[in-house]
This record gives structure tokens, sequence and C-alpha cells, in this order.
């Protein structure tokens, strides 16, 4: 009996000790939904680490003339060092299932030291010339060689087999093998796709984060200050709100030039207005509250009562949206991309998409890969957020029902 | 209330101005911004030419003067009291009935007023067909969710209605255009377009050339219809699963030799499942209602098929039909997002007021389940609604800047981007004003929209 009293005490203060945080997302990843969509997530992520170990002609290890050779390692970026070891930090510190501040900064110093390692490190050639391996190959110089699993890399437009573009998948006639066929220039489908999931996760993750930023700073002073504030950052987000975001995106886009960076602060820019008004309402409600009030009293500064004591009480509702917003951020660029406003060279999936139609013929290979690559990352987000949603609020959510 | 409705109004005015003033600047601010050169950029032109021309736009639009000086002037133009100039440019004095003038755009060459007025009742109608069919169906939907919370009904559609919202645009209009449209697979719809050329030559309505194709094919809409939707309504559940399955596995049959290619043994299989399958499952979740005037509609379908097959093609189709011929895949492409959105909204906020207290004591007092539902949850559901269809105009217009560019509908989401694309100053300032001005009014609706559906809320 005093046993079981005192598990269930232990347990009491372990669920305590958790947080209001560590709960939620506990509550939110033990539904089927957030876990698929966290499934899709996680390979997209592996895909987007290890791109050019995945998808790449250079090939990660061969034989020339009795001495061995790693293209691919040579032909490494700054970028694509950072990104891997970023993740391999990443993957050890949830492996050990340690969730602190140290790691935090554990894993701050990885992106730091893998750019520095990377850009003294690594010096990929300017030119590159991606016929050299297959006809090295058919002179026999190579002796052996280990390939990527998708031997092509995105910009390899495969001069030296003559006119490859638009190859419905597995129908290309000289033995060269394209799961999802290939595009009008006469690249790799699948191999574009993987190196496209860079681009979308990086716009998903960073535009979201400016707006949110936006959203918070300016929501948070409105709800604070209120009275005259409040006025004029109302008309400020009722007149970001009145621009059709889409519209404005493209004014600034077609205005600004094309630039993978612009395009995150862009749909940054004209997405905050959600967030400042949700920031604004809460911190209307929190103001009042007594912890907020001894805050005041406690003399302590603005930054610190607002940032540190009210947000965190404020932030779950937060993430719901930032959780929606990630998915309409990842559906600006594909719009964007669509509409031939996007980037110039670099694989997207919206612009892989606008290929599906654009010769009088339907590719159906271009719009149900990319296509559906895009509404699989929209909808494992949007299926993260509603399970988030029901988490922090398991009122209206289907999994209890009344009668 | 008219107190209200004229601060409103007035209030709208320095709203206006502010989304042009962040447009405009975004437009002045970037490099290259809105010059002379800009404009006839990429022209290979002689130098001694290409100087006349740069003045002749810079005399033209003033492109030469300072951006702040662009604007204000730009503001001058449009609005119908305001300072006037003289041939020279020279301000000349200040008149209440000068007119406004939204100016001639850099890239057509027409007055911007012409293309607008050309361009917004397109998308209006495109955006005023998708607007009732996406209440109708999420409202639909959304209750029955609501009532039967946890059920397989609710789980389901939940799902799927979360997919359908994150189905991109462009995805859904490729495909369809590129399986329903396209001579590689059904030839079904039109392509691109609003009206065949044909089309604009022909009567309103459409008509036959002998009464007895007419008559057919009346005759033959009718029998479908009504013969489908009474077997919808009243007959048992096993029975109507049989009949709908066999239904829809015999026009996947049908839908697969009626590719080019007869499709092949794979094809034909799965689309005799699919349909056989979606069918049944209809006939077996959907409430009497929605039976009845589902399976009605696919019965209208059959019946003008089957006498079209009979019958032959003497008909003239009419600019009506044309016309709602090229607008189906367009206005399903525009709905689908908002209709899956507003279905959810619907849910959450009926089962709000179905746990409330006043529900249950309507219950308690003996009031009939249907006018617990209808008259006393459905009223205060719907303040909700109200609310979001505020914000559904500037998505549907902004969603449209998608559907016009792939079913190459000309209105003003197309004219939106070239605008943008070519630079075109005069065009996308007026743009950002008309689509502003309507989104705003879409606002001011909703709020009074509020007004009538909740007695509570007065604007007095």
């Amino acid at each position: 009996m005093s046993a079981a009293v005192t598990t269930a005490a232990a347990e009491l203060a372990g669920s305590r000790r958790r947080g209001y945080a560590a709960r939620v997302l506990r509550g939110t990843f033990l539904r089927l939904g957030a876990r698929v969509g966290a499934v899709w997530i996680g390979v997209l992520i592996v895909a987007a680490a290890f791109a050019p170990l995945l998808a790449n002609t250079h090939p990660l290890l061969m034989r020339v003339n009795g001495e061995l050779q790693s293209p691919a390692l040579a032909y490494l970026g700054t970028a694509d060092v950072v990104l891997m070891c970023t993740f391999l930090a990443a993957a050890v510190l949830l492996l050990a299932r340690r969730a602190s501040k140290a790691s935090v900064a554990a894993l701050l110093l990885t992106v730091a030291g893998s750019a520095l390692l990377g850009a003294a490190l690594t010096d990929p050639p300017v030119l590159t010339v991606y016929e050299q391996y297959r006809e090295a190959e058919r002179a026999g110089e190579i002796e052996w060689a280990i390939r990527a699993p998708i031997p092509y890399s995105p910009k390899d437009y495969q001069r030296d087999a003559g006119d490859t573009g638009l190859e419905a998948p597995l129908a290309a006639p000289d033995g060269r093998t394209h799961w999802f066929g290939t595009d009008e220039n006469g690249a790799d489908v699948l191999s574009r796709m993987i190196h496209a999931s860079r681009i979308a996760l990086g716009i998903g993750l960073v535009a979201t984060g400016i707006a949110m930023f936006i959203g918070i700073a300016v929501g948070g002073l409105m709800g604070w200050f209120s009275g005259l504030v409040d006025l004029a950052g109302m008309r400020l987000v009722e007149i970001f709100e009145a621009v059709p975001t889409l519209f404005l995106l493209l004014t600034f886009v077609a205005f600004f030039g094309r630039s993978l960076y612009l395009m995150m602060v862009i749909i940054g820019l004209t997405g905050w207005t959600g967030y400042a008004r949700f920031v604004r309402a809460e911190f209307l409600r929190l103001r009042e509250q007594d912890y907020v009030q001894a805050a005041v009293a406690c003399g302590l500064p603005l930054h610190s009562i607002l940032f540190r004591h009210m947000l965190p009480n404020g932030v779950a509702p937060i993430l719901v949206a930032a959780s929606f917003g990630i998915a309409s951020a990842i559906l600006a660029e594909a719009m964007l991309s669509f509409l031939g406003l996007g980037l110039v060279d670099d694989p997207s999936w919206g612009q892989m998409l606008n290929q599906a139609v654009k010769s009088s013929t339907f590719n159906w290979w271009m719009a149900a890969f990319p296509g559906g690559a895009i509404f699989l990352t929209v909808f494992a987000y949007n299926l993260i957020g509603e399970a988030l949603r029901d988490a922090i609020d398991p009122y209206l959510s289907q999994e209890k029902a009344v009668q | 209330m008219i107190t209200y409705l004229v601060r409103r109004v007035l209030l709208m005015f320095p709203t206006l101005i502010g989304i042009t003033l962040v447009v405009f600047v975004v437009m002045a601010s970037s490099p290259g911004g809105i010059s002379a050169q800009s404009l006839i950029e990429g022209q290979n032109l002689e130098p001694a030419a290409k100087k006349a021309l740069e003045d002749y736009y810079n005399r033209l639009y003033g492109l030469d003067q300072p951006a702040p000086i662009q604007y204000l002037r730009w503001l001058n133009n449009i609005s119908p009291i305001g300072f006037t100039f003289d041939a020279d440019n020279r301000l000349s004095g200040f008149s209440f009935v000068k007119g406004s003038d939204l100016g001639t755009s850099f890239k057509f060459g027409r007055p911007v007023l012409d293309l607008i007025a050309e361009r917004v009742p397109i998308t209006l109608l495109l955006n005023l067909l998708s607007i009732p069919l996406i209440y109708a169906a999420a409202i639909g939907i959304g209750v029955r969710a609501a009532r039967e919370r946890g059920g397989s009904f609710d789980v389901a559609s939940g799902g799927i209605m979360l997919a359908l919202w994150s189905v991109p645009t462009m995805l859904a209009g490729i495909l369809l255009i590129g399986f329903l449209a396209s001579e590689q697979h059904w030839h079904w719809f039109p392509t691109a377009g609003l009206s065949r050329r044909e089309a604009l030559d022909m009567p309103f309505l459409p008509h036959w050339h002998h009464a007895r194709a007419g008559i057919a094919l009346l005759g033959g809409m009718i029998a479908g219809g009504l013969l489908l939707a009474a077997a919808g309504r009243w007959l048992p559940r096993r029975a109507r699963v049989a009949v709908m399955g066999a239904l829809g596995g015999g026009l996947g049959f049908t839908m697969a030799s009626a590719l080019p290619d007869g499709g092949g043994a794979i094809v034909q299989a799965l689309l005799i499942l699919t349909l056989g399958l979606a069918l049944a499952a209809f006939a077996n979740l959907a409430g009497k209602g929605v039976r009845a005037s589902g399976f009605g509609l696919l019965g209208i379908l059959l019946g003008a098929w089957i006498s079209r097959l009979w019958g032959g093609d003497e008909w003239t189709s009419g600019f009506l039909a044309d016309r709602l011929w090229h607008l189906v895949l367009p206005v399903v492409c525009l709905s689908y997002g908002g209709f899956a959105f507003l279905s959810k909204l619907v849910r959450t906020s009926m089962l709000e007021n179905l746990l409330s207290d006043f529900a249950r004591t309507a219950r308690a007092k003996g009031v009939r389940e249907h006018d617990v539902l209808w008259r006393h949850v459905f009223r205060n559901g719907l303040l909700p609604l109200i609310t979001v269809s505020a914000g559904l105009l500037p998505a549907l217009l902004g969603g449209s800047v998608i559907v016009e560019t792939i079913f190459s509908i000309d209105g003003m989401g197309k004219l939106a981007v070239e605008a943008v694309k070519g630079r075109d100053r005069e065009l996308v300032l007026s743009l950002t004003l008309i689509s502003g001005f309507l989104t705003l009014i879409g606002y001011l609706i909703a709020d009074l929209c509020y007004a009538v559906a909740d007695p509570r809320v007065s604007y007095e």
C-alpha cells in the first residue's frame, strides 16, 4: 500500500519535473498522425543532410590506375560538411536523450566548428565535368568504383547520352536507370528531388523563424503597451493582411531578384501577422495575471518580463501556428517556383512541377513525384500541427468521445 | 448603424494608402527599381533610339522623378479631388472635379481601368461560384463530423480534410488538366480559357436541330436523375451498396476503355476497383439527403451521356453551357482547399456549442435533437464561420493567381503575375488597390453579417 503511494508520488513528481513543454510534446507524439508526419520529415532530413552521398555522379570511391580516389568527397562544399556534421551531432544528442542548454551549445559549437573545418578543408573544383566518369568507364580506365545509390547529380544533364529530356520513369533506352524519369533538361528527377529537399526544409524553418520573431516582437509590444502602440500596430497588421500574401510575395520576388536567402526573408516578412495577433491577444490576457504583476513589482527589466516570464506561458499555441506556418512557407516557395519566380538553376520541387505541363504533352512523372513530395511534406507538418493542438487542448479532439 | 458604416469606410482610406505604400516601397527600393532603363531592358536598340525611348517613358510616366514624388503624384492621380497639372507637368491649380485616373499600363499600353474592368469580373465570377460550394459542402461535412464525434465518419473525414487541405493547388490543377483534359487520357474538359472561340457566336442557351434529340436528352436526364436519386434514397443498405458498387465498376471499365490505348489490364482493374469502392463507400456512409442528391446528379450525367449516344450530336451547346463546361475544373481547384479548411472549422465550432450548457438545457426540456442541432447549436456555431469568411476572399484572390495561370484564364490573378514580371508600376499599384479594397469590403460585410447573426452584437 505504502509502496504504491510512494510510486504514485514519484510519478507525480516526475511528471511535474518534466515541465509543460515536454508534456505537450509527449502528448503530441503519442498520436499516430504526428508520428507519421515525423517519420516523413525525418526521411527528408536524412535526404537533405546526406544528399551528396545519396545522389551524385561523382563516384564515392574508385580505383584509377592503381590509386584510390574519392571524387564525391573532393567535390563536397562547406554547406555539405556543415549539414552532415550537424545532423550527426544532433542524432547523437537525441539518442543520448539529454535536452539541456549544454546540448544546444554543443550543437551550435558543432555548426561553427564544422563551418570552419569545411571552409579550411573543402576546395571543390569550379568546373564540374560530369561526363568524365562515364567516359573513363567506357574507356576502361576505372578498375572499380562504388557509386552513389542514384548515380546522377542534380545538375548532370547527361550531354554525353544525347537528348535525354523528359524520359518517363525506367524508360531510358540505353541502360540508364532513372527511377523517377528525367526533367526537360535531361537531369535525373529523383536526384533533383533529393537535393531540393534541402531548399524546402530550409525555407520552411528559416522563413517561419523570421515570421515568428517579427510577430512575437510586434505582438508582444502591442499586447504589453496597448493604447496607441496597439492601435498603430494593428493598422500595420491590417495592412499586411489586406494584401493577398501571394501578391505581395510576387512583387517582392519579381523586383528583388531570385536568391534563396532573400526568398526566406520575404516569405518570413509576409507571414508574421498571424503570430502578432496571437501574441497580442495572449499578452493582453496574461498582463493582468499575478505573476506578471509580481515581476513588474520586482523591478525586472521589460525584456525579462516579456520574453522570460510571459512568453513561455503563451508559447504552446504559437508552436501550433508555427507548425502550420512551416507548411504554408513550403507551399509559398513551391508556388513562386511554379510561377517561374523561384531559383534559377537550383532544383526545387515547385519548379519541377511546372515542367509537368510546360511542353504540350502531360508528363505525369513530373507532376506525381515532385508534387507528391510537396504534398507529403505539407501534410506532415499539418499533421504535427494538429496533433500539437489536440495535445494542448484535448477538449475538442476526435479521440475522446463523450457518448 | 450609419455612423458605424461611415466610420468604417473612412478608416479604409488610411489602410488602403498603407497597402499601396508598402507595395510602392518594395518596388522603389528594389535594385533597378522602376525606371525607364528597366522598362526597355533586353530590347536590342541603337544607343540613340534607346535614349529617345527612355526620354519618352520618363516624360510619359514621370519615372525620372524621386520616388516619394512619384508616389504622391500617383495618389493625386487616383484621387478624384486634387491638384491639376498643365501640359509641362507644372502645378496649375486645385480641382474638386478632376476625376480619378488609374494611369496607363507600361506593358500593355492601355488604360489600367480598361484592363481591370476586363479582368475583375472573371476573377469575381470564379470566386463567387466557389464560395457557396465551399460553404455548402463544409457545413454538411462539419456538422455531421461534430454530431458523430469520435465515430468513424469523424475520424475519416478529419484525416481526409487535412490531406485535402495540404494538396497544393498547382498539383491539383496539373493533375486535373493532365488526366481529365489532355488528349493523352480523357479529353472531357477543355484545357484552357473560359470559352471556345465558336461559342462566342452561339446563342446563349443550348438548342437542338431536331426536337427529338432535345426531348431525348431532357428525358434521359430526368429519368436517370430520378431513378438513381430514388435508388440512393430508399433502397436498403446492402442493396444500395451492391447496386452502386456495380455501377462504379461499370463506370471504371467504361473509363478505362475510353483511354487512347485501352489502358491495359492493370489500369482497368485499378479504375474498376477505385470507382466501385468509392461509390459503394459513398452509398454506405452518406446521409439520406446527400445520398439522394449525389446519386441524382450521377443519374443526370449518366442519362445525358446515354441519350447523347442514342440521339446523336445534333445540337449547339450555346454560350452558357460552354462557359460552365470551362469553369468546372478551375472552380474545383479553387474551392477544395477552402472547403477542407472550413469543414474542420465548422466541426470545431459546432462541437463547442453541442457540448455547451444551452444545448443540454434544450435537450433536457425535450426539444427534438434535430431542432437542438439546427435551431440552437447551428446559429451559434455560425459565428466563427462569418469571421473566417472575411479572410476567405483574400485567400481566394491569392488562389486565383495559381488557378488562372494553370488554366490560362485572363483574370486578375494572371494580370497580377504579368504586371509584376513586367515591372509595370501603374498596373501593380492599381491591382494592389483593387484587391486591398475588395478585401476590406469583405471584412466589412463579414462584420455586418456578424451583427445580423448574433443579436448581442450591435454597432449602435
